[in-house]
Parts: C-alpha cells; structure tokens; sequence
C-alpha cells in the first residue's frame, strides 16, 4: 500500500506485479477458509456415513464403525438446546441475544445480521481491530465494514483530486485565453497534470488520507491511517472538503525532505485535541481490562425467525422482555410463542401501523414474503433480504461471503382468483396499486449496475374461503395453497442481439 | 464512456443507437460534420459536461456541435432518380401499393397478393405488384425510398396523381383501425421503425389484431415417448420414491412443523427434501391441451397483451419472404402509459402462445435459470422512447440447488466486457 509516490514509474509497478500472484493465493486461501466455515446450509447436523471403496477393504470396516455408533448413541440433527430468541415490536424482528447462537445461526445458513454491523456481526472484531490500532500496534485483520470505509475514503480523494486536475485545466484554459499564459507555457505547466497519470490516482490519493490539522498555527505533519507512518511529502497539494488547495507551505521550502518517514510512533509534537481524546479512550479501556463486551446482537427478520421456528424447529421465541414497550396487545405470556401464534403476530406487525386484528388475510405482506423466502430457501438457495437493491431479496448460492448473489427477487401479489376479481374481492385486497413500468425500469437498471438479474416472483394468492380453518391454523394447508411462478426479467437490445 | 458497439452508428444506417442512452451523455453532434465524407469512421462520445466555465473553448465547442447538427437537418434529402419507386395508395384497403418494385428494400417488405386477394384483380401486372401495408409504406416514404401517390380519377390517363407528403402519411396510416388492437398505433410504428433501422426483417405476428390462430404443439411440453427405456425408468423412479417415503413430510406434521423433526439424518438433500412445500408452476408439465384450457379457468382469457411482431436477425439464413420460418424474437408492443406490468394471468396468456423453447440440458445452472422455458420481449413505448424487456419463464423449483455441489460459482464473473463508465461499476456489495 505503501508506495513512495515519488517514484511512481516502474519501480512501483514491478513491485504490484510481483505481488499480484501471493495475493491471488491469498485470496483462494481465504476462500476456501469461508468454504469451510460455511460449510453446512443449514443449523442441522447430519451424520453421513463414510464412503465405501470395494478396493480399500478398511473402509467397510469404518462404514460399519459409523453404522454401529450411530444406532448405539443414535445422534441428531438439532442442537442439545434451542436457540433462543426475543421478539421485538419496536423493531419489528427478533433478537438472538447468545453470541454463540448468532455465530451459529450466521455461519449455518446465514440467519440474520449484526445490529451493529452490515451483515455478519462482526461489531466485537472492528471494535478489536480499532482498540489496537489505537494501541499502534501492527494491523490486525480488518472487518469488512472498515474495508468498506478505506475504499470510500479512496474513493472520496480520488474525486476530489480529479475535481482539483479539471478545476486547474480550466484555469489554465481561461488564463490562455485571457492572454496571461502564453500558450508556448503549457509544456510546463502540464507537468503537475502530466504528473499522476489518470491509472495512477487512486494508487497514490492513498497516502494522502488525512489532512493537516490546523490546531493553534501549528501544523502537524499528515499521518498515514493505516500504517501509521508520517506522510511529509511535500510537493502534493493536498485536496480539502471543498476542492480548493491548501499548499503545504511550510513544508514546500524543504523539497528536499524525506518523502515519507516511517515511524512506529506518534509524531511527538504537541498533542492535538484528537490525540489527547484518543489517549483519554485508551486509559479507559485498559482500566476496563482488555475484553471488550460485546453490545451486538444478531437481529433476524419474521420469515427468517418463522422458517427457524416453524421449518427447522431450532428457535424458541420468547415475547419481549418490557411489556410497556410493546404498543399492542401482544400476548404477553411467559412462555415462549407457538407456531400459531407466531404467525398471527408476524402478520399482525407486519404492516404499519400494525393491526391489531386476529383475521388473517391471504395477501397479508408477511405471508407472501414467507411463502417467496420458503420456496426458496426450500430449494437451497440462501436469501438475504434485498432491500438496499430496491427488491425483497437476494438470493445466493453458497451464501455472501461464498458467491455474490446472482438474482434479485421481487414479489408480486397475483390475484388470480376468480374471488379476488369479484367486486367484494377486490375490495378486500390488501396490495391495491400495481406495479408501473417506470418502477420496474429503476428496479432493473439498479439490477444491471450491480450484475445481478431481476427475477419477478408472482405469488398466486388463494381466495380468503380457501383458508376456511376449523378452529386453529393449519400453517402447512395455508402454505400449500399458495402457488409461486418466476420470471425472469432482462433488458434486451436490438443492437446486441443482431447475431 | 458508452460501449461503442451498444450505439454502433454506420454512415448508411444513421440512427443506430437512439434508443435509450441519449440522454445519458453529453450530446455533441460534431460528429456529424464528418459524416457525409468517405472515411468517416464511427464517432466517439466526448466527455460529460455538466456546466458552463466561461472558456471560449468550451463555447466554440458547444457553437461547432450546434452548427453540425443544424447542418445535418438542413441537409436536403432528395430521392435518386436512378432509384425513384412511385407507389400509389390504395384508400379501400389503406395500403399502397408498388407496380415495379425495384432496389434492395423491396426484398423483405410488402407481398405479392394471390388473385383472390388483390383488390384490383387479376389483371397481368399482378404478379409484379407489391403490397405495401401501412408502416411499411411510411418507414419507405419516411427513409425517402418511395414516392406514394394519391390516387386519380381513372379517365385522366397521363396523370400520375399528387406526392403524398409525410405528413399526409402519417394521418393516412397512424390510427387507421377502429380499436387499438386493429389498427397501427404510434407505439406499434415507433417499435417497427426501431427495429427495422436496427437491421431486423419484422413482420406483423398472426395475433396481430385478433387473439391469433389456435394455439399448435410446438407451445406445448412434449410429453415423454413411451419407450421402454422410460417405463424402466419410471418403475425405477417409483421404488425410489417408495424406499425414500420416508422423506416427505406428512400433512400432519405440517400443521404446525417442524418439518424437520429432531432424529438422524444422513445428508442435507434429506433435510431440503422434507422442506419442499410450496408449490411451483412447471413449464415442462404443460403439455399440450383442449384448445380451451387455460390455467386461470375461473377467469376470462384476456386478449389484451399480444405477440404484435416476429422478427429475424439481419443475417437470418431461414427467413424468405414466401416462407418465413419461425422467428427469431417475438415482440409485444406495450404502451407504457395505459397499461402496468402485467399480471399473472396476462402474461401466461402471452407465454401460451409463444413456443416451448427449453434451456439446454448442458447449460449452465444461471444460464439456464436466465433463458427460461418460454420467453417473449415486451416492447415498453413510453412517449417514444422504446425500451425492451425480455420475460423468461424461468422455473426455479426445477433446479434442486441442495443436489448440487457446493461452494458456489468461483472466480469473478463479469458479464460482458468493457463496462465500466467511470469508477461506480462492480456490484455493490455482496
């Protein structure tokens, strides 16, 4: 990362090409690491039995071991305990609050996400990697969320340098045309635009990450984010928020200086406000002790904790723990929630403001999302809902950390029966407005932009009298009358599909 | 920087890549200066440009584009009179037709009538005249290929009869049914215009203005042969569904699940076996039917989304006039601002009617997730602006992902080449 930026001509780049190989070695490690960390679909476990080879004779011989201890000790699929969950109505999902049964539900089917994170909870890790990086110790394994910041923040310089090259470039064009600047002047004044060619500005706004602080005249040399090191370089101008320079003056009567000094420790100057905050932190979190707590917790939407509870049988939800909280007359019980009554609270908090009716509607939102995250979850595919992409959700093979998603689901409610079409109905339809085609365009242009594929998953909703239950529901009947049908949407061009 | 080939423009096809992404860039028609010269090559899109900066260099650019654009629509479109076909139009049928068709535009547009059909009989120019229906009459007239006249009185002989004007085709041919579904609309002109710059052969589909002919087996699933090879293979498939009842959950246990109860399994195909619960629409178990079936009996079969063209790639080695052959694309002409995207039952009466056209055995999971069983493109006019959408049937309960192997596709899988207009590409996240 750390490249000299003085010399950005082919010493650096022999030096990214020797180290293109290791780093694809890396990445295949890291991914067969996710391979093996996911690799069980589901929280189950299952026993296969070992592998039975006519010309290996041991074999037979451990087949019958597996089939011996396994009819003596007979092991199952479901966890010694299940795993426990809090219904929360403020929220409007379900809480695991045992770190270990999140890691599980996470790593096992990808159930759910961080409270505090973008998906897998990984709050406790980042909040590792910044204590020690505060401590100034050697980087540890960053967290993908600070992944994600590194890349904004190059991304953010990037910008702004490339708004400062233009800004100059039409400057320049304006003092040529007023006469100020010879045109014959251009060879040089082209040399600081020349100077980072367009491949090379993100590669080199990496080192400048952090602006001069300006704190009482003094000016503190930049310091690198990651490695730590000083940054005195001074021939860069360094781009500030609003796209003008701020010259390095005090540092540009030295061009002679050390272009970045590598130093393990803080500059010992004077400290900033910063610096002085930073250290108060630390004394705080060694006289807390080294363990940090860990404040996340895993958060699981209504068909992800419905399929645990109702599919699987892993999860026990209990109802939230402050009554007062809840706005509704949830039925407060000690015990835990029963299928049934999961259901009809899951369709009752699923619209907002949630009502507070037992009758259950066939196109109640939480049932057709249900249905939609069933199927196809049923046929192994791992859903993550999708609603940063504008859609219901995301459907992976293998899981985020293992595939990128490759389609998009979105749900539409298909009234199909002749009930629905009769004027009472039609009045009784709960998702009125269809669909226009500027919605659908914006839902698949975004598709397109990420690489992934729009797929429309109709859901054809039973009449109300199908659901005609004698006195408790029967989930399985209900779900059964539900008929599901994809179609997969893409743009088509004229002009590329002419041969 | 716009893919090139997505807007390829050739000098003797202008109007290539008008389509959709105009109004993404910035539009500077200097290009056009260089066109009318002999080694023009294909332009290139310049930067975007967001504002005005007070450089004189930017102004003159902004004044060059101008200039080039206005001398572009001024230039004086003249027929040649090496090529100069007179066609006459015939008001009865609101057609027009050519009595010497001559020139490469002729040999995928218009018919030759049988002498039952003509409207002027048989008579001995028969076999030469071509009949032209309306949009292709006004994609001619519009292209400067055909010079449409009006028609005369019959005692003056030496008359030729007036130019029809663009204008006066457009309020000839435009509308020139009763209802929507019959008649050309602009929707379905703008469609066939676009797609006949673009280099297609488009002919009007027999649904064109009516729900079409009834429906053959090719839009069927074919049901398997009863060979004796697939009688073994069903006995086969019976025992094993016998031996692994096992698996299937009861309805009982459905009640209130788990669908997985708590006890030993072998493998995870096992457990995804018992979760199977939702049903599926299966496109290769719709085989072929009493004319009058429909999988939405309780409702009417709607008529109101059709198959308006079949179209054949430029190059198409099976198409002829006489004997078109099945087509490369079937295109439904929408109009964005009177209908929404369409329901279930609108589009399965669409799909009905095009062929069952399964994926390949040896595809690839996402490819054959992507092409579907059936497919149709919509074409989606909203105020001219044309932008098509291709629907596939895809049928993902077919496919048994938890059958497969795991670990997903490796490697990164771009689509295409050469994306990426600035640095936003890549997919955002997991």
């Amino acid at each position: 990362m750390s490249v000299p930026s003085g010399a950005n001509g082919s010493p650096s780049d022999a030096k990214t090409a020797s180290t293109q190989p290791g780093k694809r070695s890396q990445k295949a490690k890291a991914r067969r690491r996710n391979l093996a960390i996911h690799a069980k679909p589901l929280p189950l476990e299952t026993h296969p039995l070992p592998a039975f080879h006519p010309s290996n004779p041991i074999s037979l011989l451990r087949l019958c071991y597996a089939w011996i201890s396994d009819a003596l000790f007979s092991p199952t699929s479901h966890p010694a305990r299940d795993f426990v969950g809090y219904f929360s109505p403020e929220t409007r999902s379900v809480h695991v609050t045992d770190p270990r049964c999140a890691r599980i539900l996470w790593q096992m089917g990808f159930f759910g996400k961080g409270t505090l994170s973008r998906s897998e909870p990984s709050w406790l890790k980042r909040e590792e990697a910044r204590v020690r990086e505060q401590r100034m110790k050697p980087k540890g394994r960053l967290a993908a969320e600070d992944w994600t910041n590194v890349r904004r923040e190059e991304r953010r310089m990037f910008k702004l340098e490339r708004a400062r090259l233009e800004k100059e470039k039409i400057e320049r064009q304006r003092l040529i045309e007023a006469g100020d600047l010879p045109p014959d002047e251009e060879e040089e004044s082209t040399e600081l635009t020349a100077e980072p060619p367009p491949e090379d500005i993100p590669k080199l706004t990496t080192e400048i990450t952090v602006d001069a602080p300006v704190v009482g005249g003094h000016v503190t040399p930049p310091m690198d984010l990651q490695n730590g090191h000083i940054n005195g370089d001074s021939k860069r101008l360094r781009p500030t928020l609003n796209g003008t320079l701020l010259p390095a003056h005090d540092l540009a009567s030295q061009p002679s200086s050390p272009l970045i000094v590598r130093s393990p420790q803080p500059f010992p100057g004077p400290k900033t406000v910063e610096e002085e905050e930073a250290a108060e932190e630390d004394e705080e979190e060694e006289s807390r002790g080294r363990a940090i707590e860990n404040q996340e917790h895993l958060q699981l939407t209504f068909e992800e904790a419905f399929f645990l509870v109702y599919a699987l049988g892993v999860l026990t939800i209990h109802p939230a723990k402050r009554r007062d909280l809840s706005p509704l007359s949830v039925k407060f019980k000690p015990q835990p929630y029963s299928t049934i009554d999961l259901l009809e609270l899951f369709c009752q908090y699923s619209s907002f403001p949630p009502q507070d009716t037992v009758w259950i509607s066939p196109d109640e939102q939480f049932l057709l999302n249900y249905v939609a995250y069933h199927h196809f979850r049923s046929l192994g595919w791992v859903v993550r809902p999708g609603q940063k992409f504008g859609v219901d959700y995301l459907i992976y093979q293998g899981g985020p950390v293992i595939a990128h998603a490759e389609f998009a689901v979105l749900i539409v409610p298909a009234y199909t029966d002749r009930y629905w079409n009769t004027p009472g109905g039609r009045a009784r339809r709960r998702v009125y407005e269809e669909k226009d085609w500027w919605q659908l365009h914006c839902t698949n242009r975004v598709q397109s932009r990420v690489l992934k594929t729009l797929v429309l998953c109709y859901i054809d909703i039973p009449s109300e009298l199908d659901m005609d239950f004698d006195d408790v529901i029967d989930v399985g009947k209900l779900m059964r009358s539900y008929k599901v049908r994809e179609f997969v949407v893409r743009r088509w061009l004229p002009n590329r599909s002419r041969d | 920087m716009a893919d090139v080939d997505e807007d390829a423009f050739t000098p003797s096809a202008p109007g290539g890549g008008e389509d959709q992404d105009l109004g993404d860039e910035v539009q500077d028609f200097r290009f056009l200066a260089s066109i009318s010269r002999e080694d023009a090559s294909i332009p290139k899109r310049g930067d975007k440009d967001f504002e005005p900066h007070g450089t004189a260099l930017q102004s003159n650019i902004l004044t060059a584009s101008r200039q080039a654009m206005h001398n572009a629509l001024s230039y004086q479109r003249m027929h040649q009179p090496k090529n100069h076909v007179v066609a006459h139009y015939h008001p009865e049928t609101n057609m027009a037709y050519v009595p010497n068709p001559k020139g490469i535009h002729f040999t995928k547009v218009g018919s030759v009538l049988s002498a039952k059909h003509d409207p002027l009989g048989d008579d001995e120019r028969r076999g030469q005249r071509l009949w032209l229906l309306p949009e292709e009459t006004l994609l001619l007239l519009e292209r400067g290929v055909l010079d449409v006249r009006w028609p005369v009185d019959l005692d003056d002989e030496g008359d030729e009869g007036l130019p029809m004007s663009l204008q006066g085709a457009y309020a000839m041919f435009i509308g020139d049914g009763e209802t929507d579904t019959s008649s050309l609309t602009l929707e379905r002109y703008l469609v066939y215009s676009n797609l006949k710059r673009t280099g297609y052969t488009v002919q009007r589909a027999a649904s064109w203005n009516s729900n079409g002919p009834p429906l053959g087996p090719e839009c069927f699933a074919p049901r398997s042969g009863r060979t004796w090879d697939v009688g073994l293979l069903e006995t086969a498939r019976w025992w094993y569904l016998l031996l692994s009842a096992k698996e299937e959950t009861a309805p009982a246990e459905q009640r209130v699940g788990p669908l997985v109860p708590n006890r030993l399994y072998r493998g995870y195909p096992e457990i995804y076996r018992r979760l199977a619960l939702i049903n599926y629409y299966n496109p290769t178990r719709q085989h072929i039917q009493d004319p009058e079936f429909s999988l939405y009996p309780q409702l009417p079969r709607t008529e109101d989304l059709r198959v308006t063209y079949n179209i054949w790639k430029p190059n198409s080695p099976t198409f002829k006039k006489s004997a078109p052959g099945p087509p490369d694309f079937r295109i439904a002409v929408v109009n964005a601002r009177e209908v929404d995207i369409p329901s279930l039952e609108q589009l399965d009466a669409l799909l009905e009617t095009t062929p069952y056209d399964p994926p390949k055995d040896t595809a690839q999971l996402y490819q054959k997730l992507k092409y579907g069983y059936k497919n149709v493109i919509l074409a989606i006019v909203d105020q001219g602006i044309v932008s098509y959408l291709r629907f596939g049937d895809a049928a993902f309960g077919l496919e048994h992902l938890y059958e497969r192997q795991r670990g997903g596709p490796g490697g990164k899988r771009g689509r295409g080449g050469g994306r990426g207009r600035g640095g936003r590409g890549g997919r955002g996240g997991r």
